[in-house]
C-alpha cells in the first residue's frame, strides 16, 4: 500500500549510500572523487526525503504512526546528523556509521512491509502526538549518533589514537539527546493524562521509557564528575543498547500483554 | 579542582559506601517485603502524605544548612550516592519492565517478593526515600547562597524532587474509577476494578447517545480452517471504494459500485440510508482469467447477516474499519441538583466538580452497535503539585538545552 514501491526506493537509497561512502573513502587519495562522493550520499537522503513527502501525501497524514513509518525518519535524519558534524566540526567519519545505521533500519523495513496501515486510532488523535512523537524521534536520532561516535572512540582507542574532539562529539550528542528525550517523557506524561486519565502507570513502555531515560542521567552523572573517558564511551555505547529495547523490543517482552501503547495491528 | 575518578567507582571510598548501602537498602526491601508476606507497602493518605513530605522537606532543609561541612550529609547529598541511586531504580525498573505488573506468576515465592507489584514494593520505597533525600540535599545546597548560575540545578532537581514526592506520596488520594452506562439511563455507581467494588458517587451520568464513526471498511481474504487474514495486494494506496481492485494468487476483485451507508430495499438490493442506521455495501467482481462474477459485500448488523462470497475453501469477505471516533453525549446532574450536557470523546475529557471525566471505552463485542458506554472518572488532589514539578522540570530542561554542562568542579 505504497505510492511508489518502497522495495525499489530502499535499495536505491543504500546503494547511493554505500558507493558515496566508497568513493568517500577513495578521495583520501584521489581527491577528485570528492565532489562524486558527496553527490551520490546526498543524493540518497534526498532520494529517501522525497520518499517520505511522497507517502506523507498518500496517507494524507504524517508518517509517524506506526513502527515502520518513525524507522523511515530515523533512516532519513540519521545521516544529516553525521552531515551537520561534518560540516560544524570537520569530522568525517561519523556520517558514515550513521549511513550504516540508517541502512539498517531500512532494511527492517523492507524484511517486514506489512508495517504500513493507514487507520489513526483515536488515542492518538491529539494535539499532543506530534511533539511527542517528534521531540522522541529526533532525540532518538542524536543518541544513535552520539553511540556511533562512541563505538568509534572506542576502536581508535584500541588504536591508541584517540582524539579528544571525538569525545566531545559523542558528549554533546548525548547531552542534545538527554534534553531530548526529557521533554519526550513529560510531554507523553502530560498526553496520558488527557487520552488514558493518569499520567504514570508503569506500562511497560513507560517503564523502559524511564529505564532509558535513568541510563542517560547516570551518564550525565558519570560526566559531571568526570568518570574517565574511555569508560564512558563503553557507557554511551551500551545504553543505546537499552534504547532499542524500549523502542523495538517491549511488544515483544513478557510484561506487554496489555501494554495500552503498542500499536502495531496484528 | 577535583581529581579525575580513576575507574567506575575505584579509588573513592565515597561509592564503594554508596553502592554498599544502595544494595543493603534494596536486600532489606526484598526481606521485609517477604517477611509481610508480599502485602504491598502500607499507604498514607491525606493529611498523613502531606505531612509526611513537609516533615522531610524541612528536615532536609535543616541537615543541608546546619550540617552543610558534615561528612555524612556531603556523602548523602553527593553524587556518588546519587549515581549507585540511579543504578538501582534502573534495577527495579527492570524487573517491572521484564516480569508482568499486577498478576500473579504462579511461583508462590516470587510473588511474595513483591517482583509483579514492583513499583509498591518495600525496596522500591527505600531506594525512592534515599533518592529523595539525595536529590533534596543537593537541592538546598544549590538553592542557599542562592546564585542565578545555578538556576538550571535548582529548576532540573528540585521540579523532579517535587514530581516524585507529590505524585508518589499523592497516589493514595488518587481515584479512578469506571461508570458503565446504558443509552437512555443514567448512573451514579462507579466501579473500583482493583478492589472489585462498586461505589456511590457524588453525581450522576445519563447517557443520551454513543456513537461511534469507523475507517473505511477492508476487504480481505479469510481463511477460516486457520483462523487467518489474508490481505490482497493492490496498487497504490486507494482505499475501498468505487474502483479499488485488490488482487490474490489465481482472481483478483474490483468494487463496481460503493454505498458507504445503506440498507437493503425491498427487493433485496441496497438502497441509501442514513449514517447511523446503514452499513457499508460494496458490488464487488470477481475475477479468474476470462471468467467473472458480480457479487454484493457487506459489513454486516446485528440485524442483518453480513454479505460474503465463498471461493473454494476461502471466503472474501468486507470488516468494518477500525473506530475512528467514538464518543458519549451526556447528561451531569452534580450533588446540588444542577445539570450540565457534555460531550466525551477519547483525547477530549471533561472536567466536572473536582472531577474528570473520560471516554474509555464501550462494548467492543457489538462495535458500532454498543448501547454500553464506559466512562472513567477521575479525581487527582495532587495533580496541581505534580505538573508543577513537571513545568519546573521543563524549564530547567530548556535552560540546559541552551546553556549546556559545566563539566566538574562540583560533588
Ligand atoms: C539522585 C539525586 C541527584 C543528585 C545528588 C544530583 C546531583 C547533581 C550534581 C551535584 C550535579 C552537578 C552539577 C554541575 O556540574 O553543575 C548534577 C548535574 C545534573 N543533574 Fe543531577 N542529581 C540528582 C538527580 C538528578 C535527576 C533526577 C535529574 C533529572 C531530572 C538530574 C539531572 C541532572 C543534570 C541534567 C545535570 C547536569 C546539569 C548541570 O551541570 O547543571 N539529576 N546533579
Amino acid at each position: 500500500m505504497m505510492p511508489v514501491e518502497f522495495s525499489v526506493i530502499a535499495p536505491s537509497v543504500m546503494a547511493a549510500w554505500a558507493l558515496g561512502s566508497l568513493l568517500g573513502i577513495l578521495t583520501k587519495r584521489y581527491g577528485v572523487l570528492r565532489f562524486p562522493a558527496y553527490g551520490m550520499m546526498i543524493a540518497g537522503t534526498l532520494l529517501l526525503g522525497w520518499f517520505i513527502a511522497a507517502y506523507w501525501i498518500a496517507l494524507e497524514r504524517p508518517p509517524l504512526r506506526t513502527l515502520g513509518e518513525t524507522r523511515l525518519w530515523y533512516a532519513a535524519l540519521i545521516p544529516v546528523v553525521g552531515f551537520l558534524v561534518e560540516y560544524r566540526w570537520k569530522i568525517a567519519w561519523l556520517k558514515y556509521y550513521c549511513m550504516a545505521l540508517a541502512s539498517f533500519f531500512l532494511a527492517i523495513n523492507l524484511a517486514h512491509p506489512e508495517v504500513f496501515d493507514k487507520a489513526l486510532m483515536p488515542a492518538l488523535q491529539s494535539v499532543w502526538f506530534i511533539p511527542h512523537v517528534v521531540v522522541y524521534l529526533v532525540g532518538y536520532v542524536l543518541l544513535a549518533a552520539s553511540s556511533a561516535a562512541a563505538w568509534h572512540n572506542i576502536v581508535s582507542g584500541f588504536r591508541s589514537r584517540p582524539e579528544l574532539i571525538g569525545y566531545s562529539i559523542s558528549h554533546y550528542l548525548a547531552l542534545l539527546g538527554f534534553v531530548l528525550l526529557t521533554f519526550g517523557l513529560v510531554f507523553g506524561a502530560l498526553w496520558a493524562k488527557e487520552a488514558w486519565g493518569h499520567y504514570w502507570t508503569w506500562d511497560p513502555k513507560e517503564t523502559w521509557a524511564f529505564i532509558s531515560w535513568m541510563a542517560y542521567l547516570g551518564y550525565m552523572h558519570l560526566s559531571a564528575i568526570r568518570t574517565d573517558k574511555n569508560r564512558l564511551q563503553w557507557y554511551l555505547a551500551v545504553s543505546f543498547l537499552v534504547l532499542l529495547v524500549c523502542w523495538f523490543g517491549v511488544n515483544y517482552l513478557p510484561s506487554a500483554q496489555n501494554s495500552v501503547h503498542s500499536y502495531q495491528p496484528g | 579542582m577535583r581529581e579525575d575518578v580513576k575507574g567506575w567507582f575505584g579509588g573513592e571510598r565515597n561509592f564503594r559506601l554508596a553502592s554498599v548501602v544502595t544494595v543493603l537498602a534494596v536486600l532489606a526491601g526484598f526481606v521485609i517485603q517477604y517477611a509481610v508476606g508480599g502485602e504491598g507497602v502500607p499507604l498514607l493518605f491525606w493529611p498523613l502524605n502531606a505531612l509526611f513530605i513537609m516533615v522531610l522537606a524541612a528536615l532536609l532543609f535543616l541537615l543541608g544548612i546546619a550540617f552543610r561541612q558534615n561528612a555524612f550529609a556531603s556523602w548523602l547529598g553527593g553524587i556518588p550516592l546519587g549515581l549507585s541511586l540511579i543504578f538501582a531504580l534502573v534495577f527495579l525498573s527492570l524487573i517491572g519492565g521484564f516480569i508482568p505488573q499486577g498478576v500473579a506468576s504462579g511461583n508462590a515465592v516470587l510473588d511474595r517478593s513483591g517482583v509483579n507489584r514492583i513499583f509498591s514494593s518495600w525496596p522500591f520505597l527505600f531506594v525512592v526515600l534515599l533518592f529523595l533525600c539525595n536529590l533534596g540535599l543537593s537541592v538546598v545546597w544549590k538553592t542557599i547562597p542562592f546564585r542565578l548560575s545555578n538556576l538550571q540545578f535548582m529548576l532540573f532537581h528540585g521540579g523532579f524532587w517535587i514530581a516524585l514526592a507529590c505524585g508518589l506520596a499523592g497516589a493514595s488520594d488518587l481515584q479512578r474509577l469506571i461508570i458503565p452506562v446504558y443509552e437512555g439511563r443514567a448512573s451514579s455507581q462507579g466501579f473500583i476494578p482493583q478492589d472489585n467494588r462498586m461505589v456511590q458517587l457524588p453525581f450522576s451520568v445519563y447517557l443520551d447517545d454513543f456513537s461511534i464513526e469507523e475507517y473505511t471498511p477492508r476487504i480481505v481474504l479469510y481463511d477460516p480452517e486457520n483462523d487467518r487474514v489474508l490481505p490482497g495486494r493492490s496498487e497504490g494506496l486507494a482505499e475501498v471504494g468505487k474502483g479499488f481492485r485488490s488482487e490474490w494468487p489465481g482472481f483478483s476483485v474490483t468494487v463496481l459500485d460503493y454505498l458507504p451507508h445503506a440498507l437493503p430495499g425491498p427487493d433485496g438490493t441496497p438502497r441509501q440510508a442514513d449514517d447511523k442506521q446503514g452499513i457499508s455495501y460494496a458490488r464487488v467482481r470477481i475475477a479468474a482469467g476470462e471468467v467473472h462474477s458480480d457479487h454484493w459485500l457487506n459489513t454486516g448488523s446485528p440485524s442483518i447477516k453480513p454479505g460474503v462470497v465463498q471461493i473454494e475453501r476461502y471466503f472474501l469477505v468486507m470488516f468494518p474499519g477500525t473506530p475512528r471516533v467514538f464518543r458519549s453525549g451526556v447528561v451531569l446532574k452534580g450533588s446540588g441538583g444542577g445539570t450540565t450536557a457534555a460531550e466525551l470523546e477519547v483525547n477530549k475529557p471533561v472536567s466536572f466538580e473536582g472531577w474528570k471525566l473520560y471516554q474509555m471505552g464501550y462494548d467492543e463485542k457489538a462495535g458500532r452497535w454498543s448501547e454500553l458506554s464506559l466512562i472513567e472518572a477521575v479525581r487527582d488532589p495532587w495533580l496541581p503539585a505534580v505538573y508543577f514539578g513537571f513545568f519546573m522540570i521543563m524549564a530547567g530542561n530548556a535552560l540546559f538545552f541552551w546553556k549546556g554542562m559545566k563539566q566538574g568542579e562540583l560533588l
